[in-house]
């Protein structure tokens, strides 16, 4: 395998050393041996041999894909991935015209982001999605559980009480019109209590707390193998005060962006994140604009903003791979968000 | 940059390479670029040996010239013009992507970049019937999306599903991991391994800032190297293999109100030969928007500034019904 030097994923200043000291392809590295290399370059055996690790596993985790071996590798033909999505679920919001202009939901594996004014209910959608992931599979839902991460400090539980209640009740309607067995033996777990106990909160305070959380949050997902969403409610709150250094900011976010991806997709979740508004001043007027930069944009694979329109709420689907740009009307009632 | 190494060459013994390195030679341009009588002197080593090993190792590393009516009947015979399936596209790319170059699209979030790269795939795979590599770094790519475009274009289930088996994509969410993806491409396409990936000759990358961007900045210079390595890595397939590769980018702006411009900034400008930037058209009375204008930026062959109109409604991006080019800002 002809791995060039300057593509291994190597610590920067050792791979400077290496490319000056003449190294071009993996294979000469191996060739080179330990001992030979710390002579080389001028480092330790230590470093040396740590180097070669890396060098090796890439190389051999080359070899296996070359030949076939599945393992953690994403490649797959477009037919495979068709059957894949048709066979996914979506998150239900109870509101059928989100729903619609969704495509029949939050959808898995992608990142939803949902901007808005303060007040236009944002918390309450995710609040909403965290008892609508619970659903079981027998009323149409996913039967997954949800982790919730809040910078803001804007999770109300008794909110989502109320609104675990309200779904409940809305799923118990449904099982006494049918009739079925499955329905009242899902009713049994299905309850207040549970419902409350899988939702996972974690509460960050800054920007350093959020990042930790999100590079920790695999090896918690691989734990609590049920997950099926993740919501991070502000995540514009930690970044947009007491940065310095903007391009920083863009670096931080960008990462950030492809940690929630790679989350994302391995773990079969949706990743749902809230976003604020900023003010944007053209030359003859100024417009509202999601927060974050022009390059936050790309990071959502969805995006979906909510507006007011005189005392209407409004939600526009902005932003989608695979729906067309519409408007839809929103209430927030009691029981949930219509 | 190759280091001076015992079995480099036939007549480099391994007794002359510590002696040449402690005279300071210790690569091949260091060798072929030092007055061999001093070195022959301060190392003792026989000066028709480093005549000979001189001239073995320019033959082995240099460069030769190449005749410009030799390079222009090469390109002839391994260039290709392979249609977009979109005719205003087309027009604007000079009758469509032309292999062994790279192209760009550009444009803010929700222009139509992923829409344009799922219709160039669906047409490449059903109309020309090649294999297509799809490299998606954003979680863009929506397989029922394809499906929906596939069935706009064809009426038969079988051609369509055929179609969907020839487009093969791979996630990578990290620049190591695209820089590992292309590099097995490499090995697959130079080992000419047919099984899997069948005549290729699209490579579209969805989108090559998102991979680079969280490198960039910060005071930090390995993101620059890194981004250097991939195109040269895009270069390299498209030349050697006779591909066309694709690429997607971001936009960005210099202060709130500035204009819009390519990301990745000035030394990924000279990476694609042609850049097309992709906008909204500016919503009218109607509800919904389907609309992009697509002008092009960068070309070799094209005057910039040429716009067309496109649609990227449910039947994959198309033209707009009679699309005249017309001369853009």
């Amino acid at each position: 395998m002809q791995r060039d030097v300057g593509s291994l994923p190597l610590a920067p200043a050792l791979r400077a050393r290496l490319v000056a000291a003449g190294f071009q392809t993996a294979q000469e590295l191996l060739d080179t041996g330990p001992c030979g290399l710390s002579k080389e370059i001028g480092i330790s055996k230590e470093e040396a041999l740590e180097a070669l690790q890396v060098v090796r596993q890439e190389c051999h985790s080359d070899a296996t894909q070359t030949a076939g071996a599945p393992g953690t590798s994403r490649k797959c033909t477009a037919l495979e991935l068709l059957e894949q999505e048709q066979a996914q679920g979506f998150i239900i919001t109870f509101c059928s015209a989100l729903d619609n202009i969704l495509g029949g939901g939050v959808q898995l594996t992608k990142i939803t982001e949902i901007c808005g004014e303060p007040g236009v209910g944002k918390t309450q959608l995710c609040m909403q999605l965290a008892v609508d992931v619970q659903i079981p599979e027998c009323f149409g839902g996913l039967a997954g559980e949800a982790v919730f991460i809040d910078t803001e400090g804007s999770f109300m539980v008794d909110r989502v009480v109320d609104v675990a209640t309200a779904c409940v009740q809305h799923c118990q309607l449904i099982a006494e019109a049918h009739q079925e067995e499955d329905h009242l033996k899902a009713l049994e777990t299905f309850s207040l209590e549970s419902i409350l106990s899988h939702i996972y909160y974690f509460r960050c305070r800054d920007y350093i707390e959020l990042l930790a959380q999100v590079y920790l949050l695999p090896d918690f997902l691989s734990e609590h193998s049920k997950v099926r969403l993740v919501v991070i409610d502000g995540i514009a709150f930690p970044f947009r005060h007491d940065f310095e250094d903007l391009s920083l900011r863009t670096r931080l976010l960008n990462g950030l962006a492809q940690q929630l991806i790679i989350i994302a997709n391995d773990h079969k979740a949706a990743v749902v994140l809230t976003n604020q508004m900023t003010t944007r001043i053209g030359q003859s007027q100024s417009t509202l604009v999601p927060a974050l930069g022009e390059s936050w944009g790309h990071a959502a694979t969805v995006r979906l903003i909510f507006h007011w329109d005189n005392n209407q709420r409004l939600a526009t689907l902005y932003k989608s791979p695979s729906q067309k740009e519409s408007t839809i009307p929103y209430h927030i009632t009691v029981s949930a968000l219509l | 940059m190759a280091l001076l190494r015992a079995a480099l060459c036939p007549g480099l013994t391994a007794q002359m390479v510590p002696l040449l390195r402690a005279s300071g030679v210790r690569t091949v341009v260091d060798f072929v670029s030092s007055d061999l009588e001093d070195v022959a002197q301060k190392c003792s080593l026989s000066y028709k040996a480093l005549v000979a090993v001189r001239r073995v190792l320019l033959a082995q590393f240099s460069a030769f010239p190449a005749n410009g009516a030799d390079l222009y009947e090469e390109l002839k015979s391994s260039t290709a013009i392979l249609s977009t399936g979109i005719p205003s596209l087309d027009k604007l790319l000079d009758s469509g992507l032309y292999t062994g170059e790279v192209t760009e699209l550009m444009g803010a979030p929700g222009s139509g970049k992923t829409q344009v790269c799922l219709s160039i795939a669906a047409s490449m795979s059903l109309g020309l019937k090649q294999h297509v590599l799809f490299l998606d770094s954003t979680g863009g790519f929506t397989a029922s999306r394809l499906y929906q475009m596939l069935q706009a274009q064809a009426e038969d289930e079988e051609e369509q599903l055929e179609a969907l088996q020839r487009v093969q994509v791979t996630r990578v969410f990290d620049v190591y991991e695209m820089l590992r993806a292309l590099q097995e491409l490499r090995d697959s396409l130079s080992q000419q391994v047919l099984s899997s990936t069948g005549p290729l000759k699209v490579v579209l990358i969805d989108s090559v800032s998102a991979v680079i961007y969280p490198l960039l900045g910060g005071k930090q210079s390995e993101g620059l190297a890194l981004m250097m390595q991939l195109a040269r890595e895009l270069k390299m397939l498209a030349r050697e293999f006779s591909l066309a590769v694709v690429v997607t980018n971001q936009v960005t702006r210099d202060s709130s109100a500035g204009p819009l411009k390519p990301a990745l900034g000035r030394s990924w400008s000279f990476v694609p030969s042609t850049r097309v930037l992709l906008q909204s058209k500016e919503a009218t009375s109607e509800k919904t928007n389907t609309r992009r204008i697509a002008s092009l930026a960068k070309s070799p062959r094209q005057p910039t500034g040429i716009q067309v109109v496109l649609d990227v409604g449910s039947g994959g991006a198309q033209e707009l019904s009679p699309a005249t080019p017309t001369q853009g800002l």
